[in-house]
């Protein structure tokens, strides 16, 4: 049985289209992650399915029910940038929202499961970033819900933080609970989701497992070499290349294939300051579905002319050539 | 039970939030005082002469009682419904068990609470630095509670109107300052302009200001004015609830 489902969905501020027809279904024990660029109509989705915001058209229901009749009680949210009330302790936060329901989770139990329970009687006011995301995260979890929404769960969390609110994530779906989130990480994406849903300008523009995007956006392995030579130079190496701004790229190449245009390269006597070697992942397909490919490259330059500048996140999953895959 | 404990919940959270911001406890009490002891003590009533603050000192009681009831709960609860919305927490909240109305009853709780120590404090400081004769009666607890309540309830619906906490003081002091000097509380009907009178009717304040003063300074009955004051409560904490945002 399908926990969410959205058929057709329109949303409009003003003349923006925040969602524009947007339809999908997220089955019972699934994760699904929702991505985009800022406006993308992340937020409005999630609020639609929450019943915080009202389509314009189209049906959207939880568990079977539209948002105003489900069970609030089966529901768990953290919408984003959610700021609780600033002077009580991390525990009275988490007793607070449990004072809510009929039936809830131990406090001190909560508090554990999102790494809360050294810093339980700090003021929300005076935790760290991070603190403050995960303590969020235990309201959202107390009543031990059927269905989580997570609105950027782990925006300004340091990496171990997100590490936990990661593998919260993963055992509550484990438990059998389905959860939809936001994320501009697309590595979480990547970890913790079932599928994932690409969003721009109100349209899931693509839907599917992180492996499935990947093979068919994600464009092809690759090895890229610091060189001023051009593309000839991989002479009789039968990889698809292209020379580029200091770099020559050769496409299609896997690990096993390095040592061949090493040889090509040697051969040709071309010197060459670094070898990197590249799969594609979840933010390939984001670029690629965004139309933002050449951001990811200081200095790159796009077919239009237009000089990417911001130095991408995640780009940390190529691997010097030699290594043999991914670090 | 259940509502029951849910808004013990949210009145408990709300109750320690206010307790730990020092300068909104300090200045909460501290507000009515300040009033006290400058048109109470300083500028003092003058029974023989003419103009404001003609009356015997204990007709003014009802006045310094409608400050706190009338200011605190408009800005404290305006305030807190743009605070909440600016931090999500309506939207977090229109996904748990508490309804709205659930939600302003634990804030009227609170701000019965903080109101009631701060008439009690008031009763005694106008005790202790004007020489008003005042009687004390049962009705009074009542009537502020209701009091607090209707103005809670105007509060959530300026909170709801307001795009802003800043826009949210602005309203209320527009609101209440007109409506304190015309309800019968410093300023005596037959000072009034003959216009201003049906507006004094009005005024939700007056019934609050007459019924005070039936029972603290004419020893009267106070029935008729809390009866209107409960129906005014009444309609001023439902339309509040509803006011309450829960989508955007």
């Amino acid at each position: 049985m399908d926990a969410l489902v959205a058929d057709d969905v329109e949303k409009r501020y003003g003349g923006t289209a925040a969602l524009d027809g947007v339809s999908l279904s997220v089955a019972e024990g699934e994760v699904f992650a929702l991505v985009g660029p800022n406006g993308a109509g992340k937020t409005t989705f999630v609020r639609a399915l929450t019943g915080t915001t009202r389509p314009d058209a189209g049906e959207v229901s939880v568990l079977g029910e539209s948002p105003a009749a489900v069970d609030e009680s089966r529901l768990g949210v953290l919408p984003q940038s959610f700021s609780p009330p600033a002077r009580l302790t991390a525990r009275e936060l988490v007793d607070y929202y449990a004072g809510l329901y009929d039936d809830a989770r131990g406090t001190d139990d909560v508090l554990a499961s999102v790494g809360m329970a050294d810093a339980a009687d700090t003021w929300y006011e005076n935790l760290s970033g991070g603190q403050q995301r995960r303590t969020c995260l235990g309201v959202a979890l107390v009543n031990d819900p059927d269905v989580l929404f997570l609105d950027e769960p782990t925006t300004g969390i340091d990496p171990a933080g997100r590490r936990t609110v990661q593998e919260q994530v993963v055992d509550l779906a484990a438990g059998g609970a389905t959860v939809l989130l936001t994320t501009h990480d697309m590595a979480e994406a990547e970890r913790v989701a079932d599928r994932v849903g690409f969003l721009a300008d109100g349209e899931l523009i693509a839907v599917g497992s992180p492996a499935a995007l990947v093979r068919e956006h994600g464009g092809e392995r690759r090895l890229v070499v610091e060189t001023d030579a051009d593309a000839d130079a991989l002479g009789d190496a039968d990889f698809a290349a292209e020379s580029r701004d200091g770099e020559l790229v050769a496409y299609g190449v896997d690990p096993a294939d390095i040592g061949v245009v090493v040889r090509a390269l040697d051969d040709a006597g071309v010197a060459y300051s670094e070898l990197v070697w590249t799969q594609p992942d979840l933010e390939d397909v984001y670029l690629e579905l965004t139309g933002d490919r050449y951001a990811r490259r200081p200095g790159a330059v796009a077919p239009g002319g237009e000089v990417g500048t911001e130095p991408a996140a995640g780009t940390d999953r190529g691997a010097e050539a030699g290594t043999g895959g991914d670090r | 039970m259940g509502a029951l404990a849910r808004v013990g919940a949210e009145a408990g959270a709300a109750w320690r939030s206010f307790v730990r911001r020092r300068t909104a406890v300090f200045f909460t009490f501290f507000f009515p005082v300040i009033l006290i002891v400058i048109f109470g003590a300083l500028v003092r009533t003058d029974p023989t002469g003419a103009g404001l603050f003609t009356e015997p000192a204990g007709y003014y009681v009802p006045g310094y009682l409608a400050v706190v009831v009338l200011f605190t709960p408009l800005s404290r609860v305006g305030s807190t419904v743009a605070r909440q919305r600016e931090g999500n927490r309506f939207e977090k909240l229109a996904t748990t068990p508490l309804t709205r109305a659930e939600w302003l009853a634990a804030h009227t709780l609170v701000n019965v609470a903080i109101i009631g120590i701060a008439s009690a404090l008031l009763l005694l400081v106008i005790a202790l630095i004007t020489d008003a004769q005042f009687a004390l009666s049962a009705w009074l607890a009542p009537l502020i509670a209701l009091g607090v309540a209707l103005f809670c309830g105007v509060g959530a619906i300026l909170g709801a109107v307001a795009d802003s906490q800043d826009g949210v003081i602005a309203a209320s002091n527009t609101i209440a300052l007109p409506m304190l000097f015309l309800a019968e509380t410093f300023v005596t009907p037959d000072l009034l302009p003959s216009y201003a009178l049906p507006l004094v009717d009005l005024l939700p304040l007056t019934y609050f200001s007459r019924g005070v003063r039936a029972v603290t300074y004419y020893g009267s009955s106070p029935a008729t004015d809390a009866a209107i004051l409960a129906a005014l409560a009444l309609v001023g904490f439902a339309v509040g609830a509803y006011a309450i945002p829960r989508t955007d």
